[in-house]
């Protein structure tokens, strides 16, 4: 968990390593299984609580032993060293040597946290004489899961941390990594407390991770384009946008051809990334077939209606987002486009309480709305729209140039038609 | 410029006496430690004779080889087997030829079963020594076995006495602990063997990697490796290899994608325990990453070698593979001896025995490969013990139990567990490890 607290240019440490899960299960028995696995999960938990787990500072020759006494390398630092010092030890591209920078040279300081990069990794050797080793064979049809389980863990340090305190909290955020969410939620509730955060965001769930400023999403989507926009300014009025973390899903991604019918598809897909990228779910955003078969599955459309090109609109969305995420929605219907310049308090509202994207569909379009901005005395509006109608690739500059994502003024809307919209509410849990 | 051989004196005496125990051409093994600037030629083994041998004069090839490749197997990091010596009576050149097939063949099959990637900065010159019976006078040349094509260069060859008194060894315990499944349809000991392999070529690459401490330092890449040519300095270090694990490469990757979590397999395979792995550096201001290479091989052909010849005993004794079914089977790797070379102290070759060999088997060998006379008291035991079966572990195994519950404040969470390498099998089967898991969700106050 990291709070960017701007006020304060701490240091985050950050560890980084693949732990390797190997385990046979020569049963099909679903108990027996899980047996072996919670078991191989606890001898990787253990491996990491060992005397063998290390932590490598990334270039420098700073080794630690968190878990025998936070025994550190060279010998100059010691347990109760500054962990802030560490950074002295670091070599940058400016230095050859591993050795300690000369205090002249100090990096510049800059607002954002600056960032130590550990390696976990296991010491290979004990002290001896230890038993040569046995070869094991077992001849049995069975079924031999591995993988690799990447473990990236962060805690952050005052100034006033050493090295020990430092080192012995990111061990139990290491070791708490190898426990499933579920069984985190009392360890989350401690947190916010601690932290004196509302009781019912989700701070803490594994979705919420920081992201690290030099990391790319790796599936490619857009994440919040709006946040490049220059936000309008009405007379008295204010900004009520989206909050949290949603991705930009429109026409033609993921190879489905879906110009000209997909919209409300999209717009669904856009809101269901925001319930996953703030931890509300853990399943992934649903494709076109996925959402037709929730629709399928409630009894709303036929079994035809898989593999079909039919629209959808807000009721629909609602039933999907009820269907697969348990997400309940509020509809807003307004008769006529031009009613919906009315209705910036209900909207601003629900940016503030629920902070959800909003669906909206009418005669012939569907679009999400991620905001608006509304005066209370003049009854300004204008809405911040993410359109799905785009067909083009994941290019930031093209899509708010061309209003892909942008504000828009009253008249967007088709003045004569109805509008239904979809408010997805907040779940209020941690 | 050619290679300069700095010598031990006392293969001059063993040279010597080869020349007059028998007539016919004797051929052997030079054995040390090469360097860029020069190499140094620390002892020397004569090839066991054999009856073709005795009886003719003709060089069996096919046996040196074989020779060597033994030999290879019993010299610890930073001893290799440099070249091939030759006696006869006949002239230097009458045996070039002989001796450049040697010097060739001998590096092609010792690289071949190599699980490491050559480096750089590896020497890839063999020497080539011809003695003449008669006059004992001897004549050194060079070839680059990694040029198929490399001529006979000149090199000095120098006796000199206590060449290797000030080397230094560095050491260390290495852990092994390694599971990998069997394929569905193949399970028999061949394909076991492709299994391992690949598995410890995997390993290797793991431990080439890892970070290399010696005496709890990071040396920097061209820092000297401490020690050196004092006589009184203390010249054994102990190091500390860290390593990152890697995902599991399965054997023939095309029939099996690389990322899949959950396979069919047939059984697995397991290797667990420890090795204990030493290089040996010449005195003549050694380079830490020197010191670091050479122990890395050495840890690698340790193991590499005992699980060849665990199964090639498997290979030989078929009598385990008709019965199918669930078969549990568990066979102790061989576990490592050391003996001192008594003309080059501080230097030892070494020797695996088997749980069900007695020492004096391990003397003989020594004899028969190295020609080395020693006695059992000679023999350095110490540094490994046999293997232990499973049922004694689990008995032994009292840390499960003193794992505490965790107390409010953090200080205690750390370091309680301690796992040993046969450990990590046997902890599986203990609840109280389960038990901690779930109470750490549940009684945490930070």
């Amino acid at each position: 968990m990291v709070v960017t607290d701007s006020s304060d240019s701490g240091t985050i440490l950050r560890v980084r390593g693949p732990l390797e899960f190997r385990c046979q299960l020569d049963s099909t028995d679903a108990l027996l299984m899980h047996k072996v696995i919670s078991r191989t999960f606890a001898t990787l938990h253990s491996q990491v609580k060992s005397e063998s787990c290390v932590l490598t500072v990334c270039e420098s020759p700073v080794i630690i032993w968190p878990n025998k006494g936070v025994y550190v390398t060279p010998e100059e630092i010691t347990p109760n060293t500054l962990c802030e010092d560490i950074h002295q030890w670091i070599q940058t591209d400016e230095q050859e040597s591993a050795g300690k920078r000369s205090s002249k040279k100090k990096s510049k300081k800059s607002s954002a946290a600056s960032v130590i990069n550990l390696s976990l990794m296991m010491e290979a050797t004990k002290t001896g004489p230890l038993s040569a080793p046995i070869l094991r064979r077992t001849l049995q049809k069975s079924h031999f899961l591995s993988t690799t389980l990447p473990m990236d863990c962060v805690v952050r340090i005052t100034c006033s941390d050493t090295i020990k305190d430092a080192f012995e909290c990111l061990m139990e955020a290491l070791t708490h990594q190898l426990l499933p969410d579920s069984q985190l939620e009392t360890h989350r509730k401690e947190l916010h407390q601690q932290f004196e955060l509302q009781g019912d965001w989700p701070y803490f769930r594994r979705a919420n991770a920081f992201h690290f400023p030099n990391e790319l999403y790796k599936d490619g989507y857009l994440r919040n384009p709006h946040m490049v926009l220059t936000h309008p300014t009405l007379d008295n009025g204010k900004v009520y946008l989206v909050q949290g973390i949603y991705s930009y899903h429109h026409y033609m991604q993921d190879h489905v051809d879906d110009n000209g019918w997909g919209c409300a598809y999209r717009s669904l897909q856009t809101i269901c990334s925001w319930f996953q990228q703030q931890g509300y779910v853990e399943r992934a955003v649903p494709t076109h077939r996925e959402i037709q078969k929730a629709l399928v599955d409630v009894g709303d459309k036929q079994g035809s209606f898989v593999g079909s090109r039919q629209w959808i609109g807000s009721i629909e969305v609602q039933a999907v987002l009820n269907q697969l995420l348990e997400v309940t929605s509020k509809i807003m219907f307004v008769s006529q486009g031009s009613e919906l310049a009315s209705k910036g308090r209900e909207l601003a509202n629900h940016f503030l309480t629920e902070g959800t994207p909003i669906m909206i569909g009418g005669g012939v379009l569907a679009h999400t709305i991620l905001g608006v901005a509304w005066s209370e005395t003049t009854g300004q509006i204008r809405y911040l729209i993410l359109d799905p109608h785009y067909t083009g690739a994941e290019n930031l500059q093209v899509i708010t140039d061309k209003g892909w994502c942008g504000w828009k003024g009253p008249d967007f809307w088709d003045q004569t038609a109805y509008y239904n919209l979809c408010l997805p509410q907040r779940p209020k849990v941690i | 410029m050619g290679r300069s051989y700095i010598v031990e004196d006392a293969v001059e005496g063993y040279l010597s006496e080869l020349c007059e125990q028998r007539a016919g051409s004797v051929t052997g093994l030079l054995l040390g430690q090469s360097s860029p600037q020069r190499d140094f030629v620390v002892t020397a083994t004569r090839t066991p004779p054999t009856e073709e041998t005795l009886a003719g004069n003709s060089v069996d090839k096919e046996w040196v080889t074989e020779h060597a490749r033994q030999v290879s197997r019993m010299l610890p990091g930073g001893l290799s087997v440099l070249g091939v010596f030759i006696i006869t009576d006949t002239e230097a050149k009458d045996t070039l030829t002989t001796l450049r097939q040697l010097v060739f063949a001998v590096e092609n099959l010792i690289s071949s079963e190599t699980l490491w990637s050559p480096a750089e900065d590896d020497v890839t010159d063999c020497v080539a020594l011809h003695v003449n019976r008669k006059t004992r006078k001897t004549f050194c040349r060079t070839f680059d076995v990694k040029d198929p094509k490399s001529t006979a260069k000149p090199a000095d060859w120098k006796y000199q006495s206590g060449v290797c008194s000030s080397w230094g060894m560095v050491s260390c315990c290495l852990l092994v602990d390694m599971l990998v499944p069997l394929p569905d349809k193949r399970t028999d000991p061949e394909y076991m063997d492709k299994c391992l392999k690949e598995e410890l070529r995997g390993w290797a690459q793991q431990v080439e990697s890892g970070v290399c401490l010696i005496d709890g330092k990071k040396l920097a890449e061209d820092a000297e490796f401490p020690g050196g040519q004092k006589r009184n300095v203390r010249q054994t270090y102990t190091a500390q290899i860290l390593i990152t694990p890697r995902p599991l490469v399965l054997l023939c990757q095309r029939e099996q994608r690389l990322a899949e979590v959950e396979r069919r397999c047939g059984g697995s395979v397991s290797l667990t325990g420890a090795v204990h792995s030493r290089a040996y550096l010449h005195s003549n201001k050694p380079k830490a990453r020197l010191a670091e290479k050479l122990l890395k091989r050495d840890a690698v052909s340790t193991v590499a070698t005992r699980v060849q010849m665990l199964l090639e005993e498997l290979l030989t004794s078929e009598e385990e593979n008709k019965s199918s079914g669930k078969h549990k089977r568990e066979h102790c790797l061989p576990h490592r001896v050391f003996c001192p070379l008594k003309a080059s102290r501080p230097l030892c070759v070494c020797d695996y025995q088997f749980s069900d060999e007695s020492v004096c088997e391990v003397t003989e060998r020594l004899k028969e490969m190295l020609d080395i006379d020693a006695d059992e008291g000679d023999l350095d035991t110490r540094q490994e013990s046999p293997a232990e079966n499973t049922e004694r572990e689990i008995a032994a195994e009292p840390t499960m139990e003193t794992v505490v519950a965790p107390e409010p404040k953090r200080n205690t969470f750390i370091g309680k567990t301690l796992c040993t390498p046969s450990g990590l099998h046997s902890l599986i089967t203990s609840p109280a490890i389960l038990r901690l898991v779930t109470m750490q969700a549940e009684t945490f106050i930070p």
